[in-house]
């Protein structure tokens, strides 16, 4: 179990990461979601040993680890943007094994088989300015996959891929950890990826885990309500209500199952109606009842509600609907 | 331009009638050069990687101080060696005043903070990813510079070309810690200044072609080198 305990984390004065807690168990498979500068390449990093905590700790099995420690070798990072060695493909693969001490024989089996899992043995014999943003990409996860990890992190492993390329990626990892046991920790702005292929999606947003699911969270400035603790807060066109003490820079989240769709406004104690038109249904996994209902009500929102109410209310893409909820759903931090 | 062409025909005279004088110096100054390159880069560099990526207290200054170090007038370095080297200075028990060995102590002190400061500059131009990927791949400390120094080679390359090329040039402190003596502290700068000032412009002119000739051997025996590392 990889964990950071009460973590904190500082680049020149200005917070990035507060984390309580964030645990990795084994063998398990996790999405980290959040918009842009949310703080998940700098939890990935810390996770990597990379970089040292500004303050908290690292555990590795429940033993402080640090940066520059023999627990780095069980742990490996694939960055959003990879870098690969002046050199080529095949000795890209081998450098962690060579570091490793392990012998040539060993190597030249484990390279030719992460490459044929990754499709990429027609490049071993290149070097990295002869393959594209997406071959790179690929061949770096080999390169991680290579020395078999007990915990691999994936910073937008799919950012540079395209829809072939990452299907492959994904099925390579689902692969690895139907071998052998390793916890995998992926970084992703894209929801639709994390769902379908993580067991676990955590939200992050200016630093800290969100206490509800990744979907319709905002950042906001909040000010002082004139009286009472209900505050008006404006995302994109619409201004959503919410109950807080809190004022100056937060985030708002909206749980998609504290939302009601209505196909007409209801008359109802919600502070919170939008209307708008439905954007996109989707079921995160097959075997799941719920439907992910996507609206653009000004501010793109995302419902979750049960497949029998999506047939009773006949929704489709482009149907309008309106979207409901209270001012006390909306969580604030 | 009668002179400039008598004197372009002594100079290929002199330099293939293989005249022991000239090749004397030739070869004097090319084995100082490669000495006071090898041992200002096998420090210089180190120092220079340290500078770059290691942060301690003071790593600033230590970066200002190599940097001004660049701009060391070669005159005042020679004046200091000399009231070092001086039978009544420090070292003076060394006996190394006019010697070979007190050019090449003047050329390493020159070339050092030219080293130190390039390969910094060098190490500081390889991408970050490199050092963190290495790290993550579970590279140690010494792999992790190796595989940085290999992104840089390029540039380290160009480094010790640097290095070679202003001790070779490198005039001021030869002449004064070495004092020119005929046959043994002879190096081809301080024959150009002393046969042009004598007026025998022709061997001060091969001397020179022949010191241009070293800087072009060392740039290409080091670009064949990096040919052969592909990008």
């Amino acid at each position: 179990m990889l964990e950071l305990v009460q973590v904190r984390h500082a680049y020149h004065g200005r917070l990035v990461l507060d984390l309580e807690r964030f645990a990795v168990p084994p063998g398990a498979a996790i999405a980290v979601v959040g918009p842009n500068g949310s703080g998940k390449s700098t939890l990935l990093r810390l996770l990597a040993l990379l970089e040292r905590p500004s303050a908290g700790r690292v555990l590795l099995n429940g033993a402080v680890v640090t940066p520059g420690g023999a627990a780095r070798r069980q742990v490996t990072l694939v960055e959003q943007r990879p870098i690969l060695f002046r050199a080529t493909v095949r000795e890209n693969l081998e450098f962690g094994l060579q570091v490793r001490g392990i012998r040539r024989a060993e190597v030249n089996r484990r390279v030719e088989n992460i490459a044929a899992r990754l499709a990429i043995t027609p490049l071993l014999g290149r070097r990295r300015h002869e393959l594209s943003d997406g071959e790179v990409q690929r061949v770096a996860v080999a390169r991680a996959l290579a020395v078999e990890p007990d915990v691999l992190l994936l910073d937008e492993p799919a950012s540079s891929a395209d829809r072939a390329a990452a299907l492959t990626l994904y099925r390579a990892l689902a692969e690895e950890r139907a071998r052998r046991p390793m916890a995998v920790c992926l970084a992703s702005h894209q929801l639709e990826d994390a769902y379908r292929w993580a067991d676990d999606v955590r939200a992050l947003a200016d630093g800290r885990l969100s206490p509800v699911t990744p979907e319709n969270l905002f950042r906001v400035e909040l000010q002082a309500a004139e009286s009472g603790d209900l505050k008006h807060a404006c995302v994109g066109t619409v201004e959503i209500a919410a109950m807080t003490d809190k004022t100056g820079p937060a985030i708002l989240a909206v749980p998609p199952t504290d939302i009601f769709v209505s196909r007409e406004p209801l008359a109802s104690s919600a502070r919170n109606t939008f209307p708008g038109r439905v954007t996109s249904l989707a079921r995160r996994r097959p075997d799941e009842g719920a439907v992910h209902v996507t609206a653009d009500v000004g501010v793109e929102l995302v419902a979750v509600i049960t497949e029998e109410a999506v047939r009773d209310l006949a929704l489709a893409p482009g149907t309008p609907v309106v979207f409901s909820f209270k001012a006390s759903a909306v969580r604030v931090f | 331009m009668d002179f400039l062409a008598e004197g372009f025909r002594r100079a290929l005279a002199l330099l293939f009638s293989g005249d022991a004088e000239v090749y004397g110096i030739a070869l004097l100054t090319f084995r100082i050069g490669v000495i006071s390159t090898v041992l200002a880069c096998g420090l210089g560099i180190p120092l220079g990687f340290m500078l770059a990526t290691r942060p301690f207290w003071g790593r600033r200054a230590a970066l200002t101080v190599v940097n001004t170090a660049l701009a060391f007038p070669t005159v005042v370095l020679g004046l200091l060696l000399y009231g070092l080297l001086s039978r009544r200075g420090p070292l003076g028990a060394m006996g190394w005043l006019y010697t070979w060995q007190a050019i090449a102590l003047g050329d390493v002190l020159l070339a050092l903070p030219i080293a130190a400061a390039l390969a910094a500059a060098a190490v500081q131009g390889v991408d970050p990813r490199i050092r963190r990927t290495a790290e993550t791949l579970g590279a140690g400390r010494w792999r992790t510079t190796w595989t940085v120094a290999r992104e840089a080679r390029f540039a380290l390359a160009a480094v010790i070309t640097t290095a070679f090329g202003h001790v070779v040039a490198e005039i001021g402190s030869a002449m004064t810690v070495g004092g020119n003596i005929r046959g043994q502290t002879r190096t081809l700068t301080t024959a150009v200044a002393l046969y042009t000032s004598q007026g025998d412009f022709g061997l001060a002119l091969a001397l020179g072609l022949i010191l241009l000739l070293l800087a072009l051997l060392v740039n290409v025996a080091l670009q064949t080198l990096q040919g052969r590392g592909h990008a």
